[in-house]
């Protein structure tokens, strides 16, 4: 079961995200569970890999919004990084930092799957 | 948390627009205890149900990124359309260089995401719903349902507030009036006439649209636009009366416009108004062309109409008025014998000298003093008569002038009488002129005035016949003994041949009702000739003789030849 313990361990700033959530732990933990459940991560990845810049951008932005209203920092780091590239439509290299984040998704997924 | 900057008497409504449904769960949760909660998912959608809930959504939390259509879009309509301008949007987004655009677009608020702390984020949503409902409070109560114009206070205001940040700006004061409005009101009735009046605030914000200015709807069928400095009034003018006729279908309207252009930016706004709608009165007795502009001789005008109201009383009491007489004579006999006068007023001033009565006449009509000046004159002229009855033994009759007011005053018949007894004069002698257009004013209830002073046994001279409108037919029907004939009769005679047979008619008519004729404005040998031979019995004018003193009447009286006593 996800805690909020869990998630200071896994390096949220869970004191931030629950004020944001007028101090509601439960209403906080059921909006981190319906963040893991979204498929914007894999909406990303696919655009990055299609080339597709533009819909890469929303698809990094939605995901920003939403990592830095929970603030789960792990996950908004590198996303917001690959935001900012993305804005200007960077023909850079994303696969690093796209692999971070994903990796901080997963992360989260085992710790709401546990 | 704090909850009540609002009062709790019923509860708003909030729109959250976010595409992410995390987002939207976070927004309502901050807000649902105070506010009932709406929910779109994109720009569309949310213009959906904005438009659905216009008169009733107090607020909108606005996402910029958004698929369909995006936050700006949603802005952008929202401002352009009157109705949805005044819901308050707060943009909440993490692009956080987006917020010069938003506001520019008609945000009232732009908030970073993520937003740090609810409360604060709380407060601001309710200081936004707050401004927004006062400013449309001040709207409601500054501006007129009907006409969409300002009121006259908040509008009086408001040209203070342009003068303030315009300083140096040429600006002119307009008043727009209806012709006969009042007349129009009853016979199209009030919706009509109402529809009128909105159509003529609608095109003027029509022209006010481009352009600096604003306006407003004091009263009645006034309009006041204070506007930056315009050269073409008239396409101004005609641009409203054009709207107006078409779209309300109403042919009969016809606008005046009064101009104070390029305002003294000293004096009080209400003051350059007061300029304006002076010119605007100007206008309707203006015909041809329904601009008229303000000028200088107008305020000197009216400067001087203050001053001669200012000082009536005191030229009462010190005796500034006088009464003097022009001599009428009988030209039907052999020679032009004196017959009868009429007395006019004549005022000396002691600062601006000999006033016209042509100046001071229509302003004591205007505001009810010639009341007063006319029983001065009546008392005058009876008390003038029965000295030259005593002295000399001779009875002229003396015209007097009854203003069109004083036939509603019910003891017009006991202070006549009264007059007439107390000086010992005979009644017969004394003549009653009444202008024309009394009689088609409100001709019931002044016929019956009329009648009642001739059955008295005063004789009724009819004044100015011919510059109203008095139908043939009832000047069979009313209480007359004599006509005087409008000057503009006489002035015609030299050099129309029309003219003169106008005054045959004119006389044949007098003759058939049995009524004396008396011309007045008579100038030249030739006039009396004509006048003779058309049959007019009594002529009145400089050709005889000017308004002269009661000492040098008495003079004339006195030095009259043989076949003097004549009667009219």
């Amino acid at each position: 079961m996800l805690t909020l313990d869990a998630l200071r361990e896994y390096g949220a700033d869970v004191d931030e995200g629950l004020m944001r959530c007028m101090n509601n732990e439960a209403f906080y933990l059921r909006l981190v569970k319906m963040a893991v459940a979204d498929n914007d991560m894999e909406a990303l990845g696919q655009a990055l890999q299609a080339g597709d810049l533009g819909r890469a951008f929303e698809c990094a932005h939605s995901l920003k919004g939403v990592a830095a209203n929970l603030s789960l920092t792990p996950i908004y780091g590198p996303v917001s990084e690959m935001t900012e590239l993305l804005r200007s439509r960077s023909e850079a290299d994303y696969s690093g930092l796209y692999d971070k984040a994903a990796a901080a998704l997963k992360d989260l997924t085992a710790l709401c799957a546990e | 948390m704090e909850k009540r900057a609002l009062k709790p008497e019923f509860r708003r409504t909030v729109l959250v627009v976010d595409d992410e449904a995390i987002n939207r769960e976070m927004l309502g949760a901050l807000v649902e205890d105070t506010y009932d909660v709406i929910y779109a998912a994109n720009g569309r959608e949310a213009l959906e149900i904005i438009e659905d809930h216009r008169e009733t959504l107090s607020l909108v939390l606005l996402d910029l990124m958004m698929p369909e259509m995006n936050g700006y879009e949603v802005l952008d309509r929202m401002h352009s359309d009157p109705a949805l301008r005044r819901i308050p949007v707060i943009v909440l987004t993490s692009e956080k260089q987006a917020e010069i655009k938003s506001l520019q677009l008609g945000a009232s608020d732009f908030i970073p995401k993520p937003y740090d702390n609810p409360d604060v984020m709380l407060a601001r949503i309710n200081r936004s719903i707050e401004l927004a409902e006062d400013a449309s409070i001040i709207q409601n109560t500054s501006v007129e349902d009907l006409t969409g114009l300002y009121k006259k206070s908040f509008f009086f205001e408001y040209c203070r507030q342009f003068d303030l940040h315009n300083p140096g700006a040429a600006m002119d004061a307009i008043t727009i009036n209806i012709n006969r409005f009042r007349l129009v009101n009853e016979i199209t009735g009030r919706a009509a006439a109402d529809a009128v009046l909105a159509e003529i605030g609608r095109a003027i914000l029509e022209e006010l649209k481009g352009s600096a200015g604003l306006a407003c709807h004091p009263v009645s069928d006034v309009f006041f636009i204070y506007r930056e400095h315009l050269d073409d009034m008239h396409g101004l003018l005609e641009r409203i009366t054009e709207h107006v006729r078409r779209v309300s279908q109403s042919s009969w309207v016809h606008l005046r416009m009064g101009v104070y252009s390029n305002v003294d930016r000293d004096m009080v706004i209400d003051s350059r108004f007061d300029r304006a709608s002076l010119a605007c009165d100007a206008a309707k007795h203006r015909y041809g062309d329904p601009v008229v502009f303000y000028d200088d001789r107008m305020h000197e005008d009216q400067m001087l109409a203050g001053r001669l109201v200012e000082d009536f009383e005191e030229a009462v009491r010190q005796g500034q008025f006088i009464v003097y007489y022009q001599p009428k004579y009988n030209i039907q006999r052999s020679e032009p014998a004196l017959s009868s006068a009429e007395a006019l007023v004549r005022w000396k001033h002691p600062e601006l000298g000999m006033v016209s009565p042509g100046v001071f006449i229509p302003l004591f009509e205007e505001n009810g003093l010639i009341m007063k000046l006319d029983r001065f004159v009546w008392e005058s002229a009876v008390s003038q008569m029965a000295s030259w009855k005593r002295e000399h033994g001779y009875s002229i009759p003396v015209s007097i002038n009854i203003s069109r007011i004083d036939l509603y005053d019910p003891d017009l018949e006991a202070e006549l009488t009264g007059l007439v007894e107390k000086y010992g004069i005979d009644t017969a002698d004394l003549y009653l002129e009444i202008t024309e257009s009394a009689y088609t004013d409100d001709s019931r209830q002044l016929v019956e005035s009329v009648t009642r002073l001739r059955s008295c046994g005063f004789k009724i001279e009819m004044d100015d016949f011919g510059s109203g409108y008095s139908s043939l037919n009832m000047l069979t029907r009313l209480p007359i003994d004599v006509l005087k004939l409008d000057m503009k009769f006489v002035n015609n005679l030299s050099d129309d041949p029309k003219g003169i047979k106008m005054i045959e008619l004119i006389m044949d008519i007098a003759k058939y009702l049995g009524l004396i004729a008396v011309a007045e404005g008579v100038e030249t040998a030739e006039q009396v000739a004509i006048l003779k031979k058309a049959g007019v019995d009594i002529v009145q004018g400089y050709y005889f003789s000017k308004p002269i003193p009661g000492g040098e009447f008495e003079e004339l009286l006195t030095s009259r030849a043989a076949g003097a006593g004549g009667r009219s």
